[in-house]
């Protein structure tokens, strides 16, 4: 049913003041030829009753994660989520408006913006932040754009193999029609050979695209990565994940010159993928170049501080094909919940929700791995995310048979990396419980007795 | 002048976040470690350890809500105010597509669960697909998008595959120069060079200069249509004849979307791609700027383009579930199994990580499946009827250049006020606020002066579109200097935006 209030009465009254004859004069200047001359061919309208009715019956379909336990990472993870985000961020007022195009009507949302922005600087000891981008991948896209603008080199990008597969597949396809070439350094022992990258970069390419820790849960050395940037002249890119930042360098602190994160993990549910948080922050000398919404402090007419959009000369309604990209929105309701999250976690709850990760995942790697069967495809330090190899080769078997026992145990890594073909890789947040990990163990255990050993 | 509300408002609580924090405050109380623990220097290396937390800000709960519910009061919304923002579509978001999307077996689901896992989700993703396939009279959807903008750029990506894989080499993108400014943007990222369309006086495609512009290297005419000025074009078919005749491809801004649901159908019009704001025609709440979502569709010949993954639909396997049951019935979704299909050779790849905005694409479902086809048709009469309602009364206040009759939204003009009175489309809109309504557009599109864009949507009565204009009579005989300090009612009043960026602070700085 439309929301509508008008009654026949009223648009009787509406056409004679408009001096129509029906509501379909009004479609008059669509040319009859171009007038879809039947119904849309789409199921009829349900009612409310009827619509809980069909979603809950697809939604049974579906095994979600407050049913069977995740240890899915990959870029999107299970963290817990504290009840006030929900509460505040449902607010009509932050819920139902939108961009603040006039200041004086949108001060709540503005300064939100602005206490995003100076958080996410603070988190990743950067000089400024944006006011969000779509997601990670689009972000590190983004970056790569602007990093090509700002250097004036067009050769290449130099991107880490250990990079999530998918943001690299999303660069790959922006960089498609720009001449410019995507190179990317493998990761065989799971983090990047720094003088392989080193070798790789001329003074053609714009950045080096590092993510830490990697799409494996490996720590880089992000430190000489960054070195060797610098002493390249090109910009170092990292994608970072921001609940690590709990107890890892942060980004500004080895040399990022832009960093870019998936920001879900801050307040926001797994949501199959999104509507996600692209956070993005860089070097003061590339703040004009940032593309995106930005709040900016100022005063008013009064003398009042307040909030505004501000450098909108970067932005495409106003220098249209010269802007610094097509970006015309944030992702407002997600960089609320991250500031949310971040208030309510602090410093310390950061600290200990990092802290946690790290713990659980190691224990989980150390139990997993007492079982012969398998063993950590790397030994390079991890923070949340390992991967697993798999003795005897049956990854999807055993995926399988632990998805029959309530468990989403792991993501197989063959569809990105053949070599890996019989690896996955599992994640552990700060939800996941001791029993919980020795459970997935036993179930794992006990899928490798069944199957029968590969000659 | 309005009667001034009395402030109620803590404006403590409207300091900054970071003023409101003291060492030791904190909110979060997390569990304790259950598994054996061991220090943090001993499982990773001393030179990846930051000396500390980041200096986030330290407060109490209580203290978190207040700060931010007090803010959200500084904000005008669609459920607290009207909000005829032209362009943007900001009619009522139902409450129902809330809960639906909230549903867990809707919400938390992970991108990387197996198909097994996912049927519902994968079924009501593919039903969205053929849907807005339907609505769009195209064959072929994406969902993957992020945004309007970024919908935009993908099909222009496609458009270039397509070309790509022809052998062709084309470097142009056609854009009228009323258009949103995303579209010359998105050409100049995919790669093309962005070539401006004049529009006549009366607001329409110059077929003459469009002639002078169509040549062999045009890769695609991106037209929006309703126009920006809220007009159906009436050459369309003679555009789409023109662009086509010489190869090129018609792309349609689907901002407008609202104005044509199953009265005229992209494709049908000439239309190769086109994108969706789903948040806009489909209802989405904003979000104080998003998320939104841009999935698009195209015609079939540049299906193979599409981003991966995309939803397919397979006559399930697995015999057996009802076995002899032959009625009709049975036929339903249990014989069906859905997947998502990566394999497409000639594909652009990837513009987003993960499958799209789900979540907005939900309540987009929920709307459409509420609403049926006719329940569609009636949205799109009804924002007629009150953006036609609505111009017949402003055009007694503010001159409409474009003439007596609009589709969803007109553009009104401050032109004749500013010259005889000095006040301008941005007075209008400041002074609005003191009323109680958001402001419309001002200054977009850039063809007409002193623009003033309103969209009503449907979902507003005649009461309120009456009391509106009244206002805004009022407003225009008022004295030219209340309006240039307008608004006086609100938090603040006319930030000194030149300030804001010649000497920009972006992020917070202890004073």
């Amino acid at each position: 049913m439309p929301y509508l209030y008008n009654t026949p009465e009223d648009q009787q009254a509406m056409l004679e003041a408009i001096g129509a004859e029906s509501i379909d004069e009004l479609f008059d200047p669509i040319p009859t030829e171009l007038q879809l001359d039947r119904p849309l061919d789409l199921p009829p309208a349900m009612s409310e009753m009827e619509l809980d009715r069909h979603l809950n019956t697809l939604a049974a379909k579906n095994r979600h994660a407050g049913q069977v336990v995740c240890f899915l990472g990959g870029g999107c993870y299970d963290h817990f989520v504290p009840a006030v985000v929900d509460a505040v961020a449902s607010r009509s007022e932050f819920y139902t408006s939108y961009t603040p195009y006039q200041a004086e009507a949108s001060q709540g949302n503005l300064q939100v913006m602005f206490e995003y922005q100076s958080m996410i600087a603070r988190l990743t000891s950067m000089d400024v932040s944006n006011a969000s981008l779509y997601d990670g991948a689009s972000a590190a896209a983004e970056a790569v754009l602007m990093a090509i603008t700002a250097t004036r080199r067009h050769g290449k990008i130099v991107v880490a193999g250990s990079v999530h597969p998918e943001y690299r597949s999303t660069i790959a396809t922006y960089l498609e029609n720009l001449d410019t070439e995507l190179v990317t350094i493998d990761a065989p022992a799971g983090v990047i050979d720094p003088d392989q990258l080193a070798a790789a970069i001329d003074d053609t390419t714009a950045a080096v695209v590092l993510q830490q820790p990697n799409f494996f849960g490996c720590i880089e050395d992000a430190h000489r990565v960054a070195q060797i940037a610098k002493e390249a002249g090109t910009l170092l890119i990292t994608a970072f994940d921001p609940i690590s930042l709990g107890i890892l360098t942060r980004p500004g602190d080895y040399g990022t010159n832009i960093a870019v994160a998936e920001g879900h993990t801050l307040g926001t549910p797994m949501s199959y993928g999104g509507p996600f948080l692209g956070i993005m922050a860089c070097d003061q000398s590339l703040v004009r170049r940032m593309p995106g919404r930005i709040a900016g402090r100022t005063v008013d007419r009064r003398g009042n501080p307040c909030y505004v959009l501000t450098m909108q000369t970067r932005e495409q309604h106003i220098r249209r094909e010269k802007a610094t990209s097509n970006v015309c929105t944030n992702q407002g309701l997600f960089a609320l919940r991250a500031t949310i999250y971040l208030s309510q976690l602090g410093p310390q709850g950061l600290r200990e929700t990092a802290n946690l990760c790290l713990q659980k995942s190691r224990y989980a790697a150390q139990q997993l791995c007492a079982n012969e069967r398998f063993s950590l495809a790397f030994d390079a330090p991890t923070f949340k995310e390992f991967v697993v190899r798999d003795a005897e080769n049956q990854v999807d078997r055993l995926l399988k048979s632990a998805e029959a026992e309530g468990f989403l145990a792991g993501i197989p890594l063959g569809q990105w990396y053949p070599e890996l073909s019989d690896c996955f890789l599992v994640a552990v947040t700060e939800k996941r419980t001791k029993q919980e990990i020795d459970a997935l163990v036993q179930s794992l255990a006990n899928s490798s007795s069944q199957v029968p050993a590969q000659v | 002048m309005a009667t001034k509300k009395k402030n109620m408002r803590n404006t403590l609580d409207t300091q900054s976040i970071f003023e409101l924090s003291k060492p030791g405050r904190r909110a979060a109380r997390l569990p304790a470690c259950d598994v054996p623990e061991s220090s943090i220097d001993k499982l990773l290396p001393s030179e990846m350890l930051a000396d500390g937390p980041p200096a986030l800000p330290e407060l109490s709960e209580p203290a978190i809500v207040r700060h931010f519910i007090n803010l959200s009061t500084l904000n005008m919304s669609v459920d607290t105010h009207f909000y005829p923002l032209g362009s943007c579509t900001m009619k009522y978001n139902p409450k129902r597509n809330e809960r639906a999307a909230a549903m867990p077996g809707l919400a938390d689901l992970h991108p990387y669960q197996s198909e097994d896992t996912l049927q519902g989700m994968l079924q009501i993703l593919f039903e969205l697909q053929e849907t807005l396939q339907e609505i769009s009279g195209l064959a072929a959807c994406s969902l993957q998008p992020a945004a309007g903008a970024h919908g935009e750029l993908t099909a222009l990506l496609v458009a270039a595959a397509y070309f790509g894989d022809l052998g062709e080499r084309r470097t142009k993108v056609l854009v009228p120069d009323n258009a949103h400014g995303t579209n010359p943007a998105s050409a100049a990222m995919a790669g093309f060079d962005s070539i401006t369309v004049k529009t006549t006086a009366d607001g329409f495609v110059d077929l003459d200069d469009l002639d002078a512009k169509l040549d062999d290297q045009v890769a695609v005419f991106m037209i929006t249509n309703p126009s920006t000025l809220g007009l159906f074009e009436p050459n369309m078919r003679a555009v789409a004849d023109k662009v086509h005749a010489g190869g090129g491809l018609i792309y349609l801004d689907g901002a407008n979307m609202n104005a044509i649901l199953g009265i005229s159908r992209p494709g049908d019009f000439g239309a190769d791609m086109q994108h969706y704001n789903p948040h806009k025609t489909f209802s989405g709440p904003h979000g104080g700027g998003g998320p939104g979502a841009g999935p698009i569709c195209v015609t079939e010949k540049l299906a193979p383009y599409l981003p991966v993954p995309v939803v397919v639909r397979e006559r399930s396997e697995v015999g057996g579930e009802r076995p002899g049951n032959t009625n009709a019935v049975s036929e339903s979704s249990a014989s069906f199994r859905y997947r998502l299909d990566f394999d497409q050779p000639k594909t652009i790849g990837r513009v987003r990580a993960f499958f799209g905005n789900v979540g907005v694409l939900l309540r987009a479902y929920a709307y459409i499946r509420t609403h049926g086809p006719d329940g569609l048709r009636r949205i799109s009469e009804n924002a007629v009827l009150n953006a036609n309602y609505l111009l017949s009364r402003v055009t007694h206040i503010l001159p409409v250049p474009q003439g007596n009759r609009c589709m969803h939204e007109f553009v009104a003009s401050a032109s004749t006020l500013k010259r005889d009175k000095d006040i301008a489309a941005m007075d209008i809109a400041k002074r609005l606020l003191d009323f109680g309504y958001h402001a419309p557009t001002v200054y977009f599109p850039l063809t007409v002066p002193e623009a003033i864009m309103i969209e009503p949507t449907e979902t507003e009565s005649k009461e309120t579109l009456d009391a509106f204009t009244e206002v805004l009579f009022r407003i225009t005989e008022e004295d030219a200097d209340l309006l240039h300090d307008a608004p006086h009612t609100t938090a603040i009043s006319r930030p000194d935006e030149v300030r804001a960026a010649r000497q920009p602070v972006l992020t917070y700085r202890a004073e």
